[in-house]
């Protein structure tokens, strides 16, 4: 009797946690491929706004929930440890500079329009690309859900927006299975959703392509 | 004691056992008009040995457009369209396609312009052929 309690707590336990505790994806080393090809100094910088991580509630690192057996949350965070705006940045730094670009990363460290201003302005170029994440998070059980809000804005070297591009959404992007390939889904997400924030002609214009 | 303990089991295995899932997806840049693409290359997944790109070719043959497939094509650019895939297996008594996502990029910039995506788990799955037609579907229906 007292075995097959044991067994019985043993299997809940592995139901309930199974292969959703601690799992991490990596954003520093997808490979995005963007929709322009151009050349030129630009200033890069991605700037964290998702409100649960802006209030503290959740760290810089938490990327989205895996869910257990019975849709209890894990959270699931960068491979890196890092913050997932850094991650980011790593990504689209690359991808500019794969399109031909010169990047150089600017240092902001709030969403407010005034700070990305200044930021731009000292340390910036005649031209830079700030990626605003107002949400992003992957939802696991049987299906990955991703809830995104990013926000594109290419500035002057004032500071001064000169041509913007917003994706929003909440869509099944796959099937539900063990962390690498849930991992693998939600990096294919991140290369077309930044792709498709570049897609604009007024981006290609503003980028002088 | 024993019988309710064991019923429980039951149950939670009949759940897990049975416990069947699928998800059919498309994903399409909304400024892109697919039906102006008419020549497309399906590079062939490296450790793909069942042939998957000449499926996704047939396919896309049906659809009205022109497809070809091979390795990674000497000139991409000579095509309107290079088509990517990943195909996932699994085992439950036979082996069966998990999962497959068909990515179309830009041959010049590798820019991804649709993709489309299936996971049928064993008790939903389906042949090869029809997991390609329902992805590749889903992505057309979409323009």
């Amino acid at each position: 009797m007292k075995y097959l309690q044991s067994s019985l707590a043993v299997l809940l336990l592995a139901i309930t946690t199974g292969c959703a505790v601690g799992n991490k994806y990596d954003y520093s080393s997808v490979s995005v491929s963007l929709p322009l090809q151009g050349s030129g100094e630009l200033g890069v910088a991605v700037v964290e706004n998702r409100a649960y991580v802006v209030s503290g509630d959740k760290a810089p690192d938490f990327i989205g929930i895996q869910r257990g057996g019975f849709g209890n949350p894990f959270n699931v965070t960068t491979k890196s440890g890092k913050p997932l705006t850094e991650d980011m940045a790593a990504s689209l730094g690359a991808a500019l500079e794969r399109s031909g670009f010169k990047v150089s990363a600017l240092d902001v460290r709030s969403p407010d329009a005034s700070v990305i201003a200044a930021a731009a302005t000292r340390q910036g170029q005649q031209r830079n690309v700030i990626l605003k994440v107002n949400e992003w998070k992957t939802d696991v059980m049987m299906r990955i859900r991703l809830i995104y809000d990013l926000d594109l804005q290419i500035t002057d070297g004032a500071g001064r927006t000169i041509a913007s591009n917003r994706l929003q959404g909440d869509e099944v992007i796959g099937g539900g299975g063990f962390e690498g390939q849930n991992a693998g889904s939600a990096s294919s997400s991140f290369e077309a959703k930044i792709g498709r924030l570049f897609n604009k002609p007024e981006i290609f214009a503003a980028l002088g392509e | 004691m024993i019988k309710v303990l064991r019923n429980f089991i039951l149950c939670l295995l009949t759940v897990l056992i049975t416990g069947c899932a699928s998800s059919l997806t498309a994903d399409k840049d909304p400024s892109i008009q697919l039906s102006t693409y008419n020549i497309f290359y399906v590079v062939r997944q490296p450790r793909d040995e069942r042939g998957i790109e000449k499926l996704i070719a047939a396919e896309l043959t049906a659809l009205g457009k022109t497809a070809f497939s091979g390795e990674a094509a000497a000139d991409p650019e000579a095509y309107d369209v290079v088509v990517t895939y990943i195909d996932k297996w699994s085992w439950d008594i036979t082996t069966y396609m998990l999962e497959l996502k068909v990515e179309l990029r830009d041959p010049r910039t590798n820019y991804v312009i649709a993709s489309g995506h299936s996971h049928r788990t064993s008790l939903k799955r389906k042949s090869p052929e029809g997991m390609v037609k329902e992805v590749l579907n889903q992505i057309f229906s979409k323009q």
